[in-house]
């Protein structure tokens, strides 16, 4: 049978790599194009955040910047005091990670191990939940906040965060958690663990790439959102980044240099994730999605 | 052998503490449930009840029963938002899938800097909406933008981008295409590497070319992944905001409204929550009733065939 097909196989190699020069030539093309169209975007908005404001508005476009300079960063930062935003997005970001996963690990534990009942009522709840539009919760969050004096705070983001990234983060974990073999648990708990140390030192630790994964895809999806923080913040109490964006639009116009800096700023922790935890991302993104 | 001789043990320790029992699941699931039930269920149930009264945070609340539903589905900017979302929905969508599908075909080959196509393509799926709004928001500026200024070096018209209604749809369509075709690759590569191998290796012994194999092996066996990826796209198009508000605020004249942007601006420009409200249900019950025909209709079909 193996040999069979290695014999079979065996001249296609030879006959592929000859006919298939022009082939790989155009492969090559193609993926030459697609990496300018996906880079180019970005590449342009880093070399506006290092332009003069002359040289952004100069006609014609010059490609290549005639000058490199921090100024827009500086005006960023001094003119449009944009620290207070950073903070905000950073405290709100971290704070619902850390709540969604200590909600999130026990629960999606639960639901994969022990026979609760109604089980299946919460998996189906989970999945509608992932479908509802973001409006539809921020509209009463903004009334039931407004009526607990929480608007403009960012604990109304936080809780609204959690919230909202649970049911992902607990179907993410549900998917590693069936992958670890009940029998650990077993002779951890034969050795005398109880339900808790089972989950935090043998589960926990077991599934720490799945763990990872969701923390790294409810931190950027947190820390990207713009909806929730439009309407549940009005001051520089409690807005975010993204909201900081919109604020240079004045009556005067767009600035465009310092929004671009302010843009690429936002960015940078979406190019550390996918330098550093390329795997993580992926398993993120594409976990629920090929498991079905 | 050992696991048998363990497991009497196993057994005598399971009836004290009980490990498995339902309470001990509920306690420890009963965090993450209130917290959904408080923060989720409780606001969502709220504003569907309130979607039936005329509800303005003015105080007096009457009940007014379907008629934010109706002023909404005959009213005249509800149905271009509606037709902008439609359009908006379809045109992204199979772009879409049929590049993300293309590319990722391209990518699962063996050239070198394959490696380093793949996660340049994981940036754009993550980076914030907002600025991919801002940035292409710049892009097609018809004074300074680079797209007028490389139409203009080869002599071609300049295309008024987002001041022209058509147009500003379209420059909100590309924005999106750009963000998310990557992510339809990362979902068909994962799809495409864990295919099984046997089948393409007999189709190539059998002298299939690589568009049969493709047409007829590839595609049937990655339906599950595409039916995934198609669901992904149909909710979170109906779920797009920071884009288009970053773009165009949903102008020029409403035409890049899509259904959450004109909720948005429903509520808190016209603070009208009632019907804001509304037309967030009527969001989502579209976003079910596409769903269920995408999954329905197959399922349909096969019925049939199989009688």
């Amino acid at each position: 049978m193996t040999e069979a097909v290695i014999v079979g196989a065996r001249p296609m190699p030879k006959r592929r790599r000859r006919r298939l020069t022009a082939g790989i030539a155009s492969q090559y093309l193609a993926l030459v194009v697609t990496v300018a169209l996906t880079v180019f975007p970005l590449v342009w908005l880093f070399l506006t955040s290092i332009r003069s404001s002359a040289d952004i508005f100069s006609v014609p476009v010059h490609i290549i910047p005639e000058t490199a300079t921090l100024t827009q960063y500086v005006a960023v930062f001094a003119q449009y005091d944009t620290m207070g935003y950073v903070w905000n997005t950073v405290i709100v970001s971290v704070a619902t990670v850390i709540l969604v996963h200590l909600l999130a690990i026990p629960c999606a534990y639960a639901l994969s191990r022990f026979r609760i009942p109604g089980a299946m009522l919460i998996f189906g709840l989970l999945l509608i939940m992932r479908m509802i539009p973001v409006i539809a919760l921020a509209i009463p969050l903004f009334a039931v906040f407004a009526a607990l004096g929480l608007l403009d705070t960012v604990w109304a983001l936080i809780l609204s965060h959690t919230a909202a990234k649970l049911p992902v983060a607990i179907w993410l974990l549900l998917g590693f958690i069936q992958d670890v073999p009940k029998e650990i648990e077993e002779a951890a708990q034969s050795d005398g663990a109880g339900t808790v140390r089972t989950l935090v030192q043998i589960v926990a630790p077991l599934i720490a790439p799945g763990i990872g994964a969701s923390a790294v895809i409810t931190f950027l999806f947190t820390w990207n959102d713009l909806l929730l923080a439009l309407t549940l913040t009005s001051s520089k109490a409690a807005q975010t980044l993204p909201v900081g964006l919109t604020n240079f639009v004045s009556q005067y116009g767009i600035d465009w240099g310092a929004m671009s800096a302010a843009g690429v700023l936002m960015v940078i922790p979406t190019l550390v994730f996918v330098w550093f935890a390329q795997g993580l991302l992926v398993k993120g993104l594409t976990t629920g999605a090929v498991r079905g | 052998m050992a696991p048998a001789a363990q497991a009497p043990v196993l057994g005598r320790r399971r009836r004290s503490p009980l490990p498995y029992t339902w309470q001990r699941g509920y306690l420890l699931a009963s965090p993450a449930l209130l917290v959904m039930l408080a923060i989720l269920i409780y606001p969502l149930g709220y504003s569907f009840i309130m979607s039936f009264f005329r509800w303005d945070l003015s105080g007096s609340a009457p009940f007014i029963g379907t008629g934010n539903y109706t002023d909404e589905l005959f009213g005249r900017q509800f149905n271009q938002a509606l037709r902008n979302q439609t359009i908006f929905s379809v045109v992204s969508i199979t772009i879409e899938v049929v590049a993300g599908m293309a590319i990722a075909l391209l990518v699962n080959g063996k050239l070198r800097g394959m490696r380093l196509a793949r996660t340049l393509l994981l940036v754009p799926p993550m980076i914030a909406p907002a600025v991919v709004g801002l940035n292409f928001r710049w892009l097609f500026n018809t004074q300074y933008g680079l797209v007028d200024a490389l139409l203009r070096m080869f002599n071609l018209p300049d295309i008024p981008w987002l001041n022209h209604p058509a147009w500003a749809l379209v420059s909100v369509i590309i924005a999106d295409v750009w963000q998310n075709t990557p992510l339809m690759v990362l979902l068909f590569l994962a799809g495409l590497q864990s295919l099984p191998q046997e089948p393409l290796e007999a189709a190539t012994v059998d002298g299939a070319t690589p568009w049969q194999r493709f047409w007829h092996i590839v595609l049937p066996l990655m339906r599950p992944v595409i039916m995934i990826a198609l669901m992904l796209r149909i909710i979170d198009t109906f779920r797009t905001f920071d884009v288009v508000w970053l773009m165009t605020q949903g102008g020029p004249g409403g035409a890049t409204n899509l259904l959450t942007v004109y909720s948005y601006l429903l509520a808190f420009q016209a603070v009208d929550f009632g019907h804001a409200a509304a037309v967030s249900y009527i969001a989502l019950g579209m976003s079910l009733f596409v769903l269920g025909l995408l999954y329905g209709v197959p399922w349909l079909v096969a019925k049939r065939r199989a009688i």
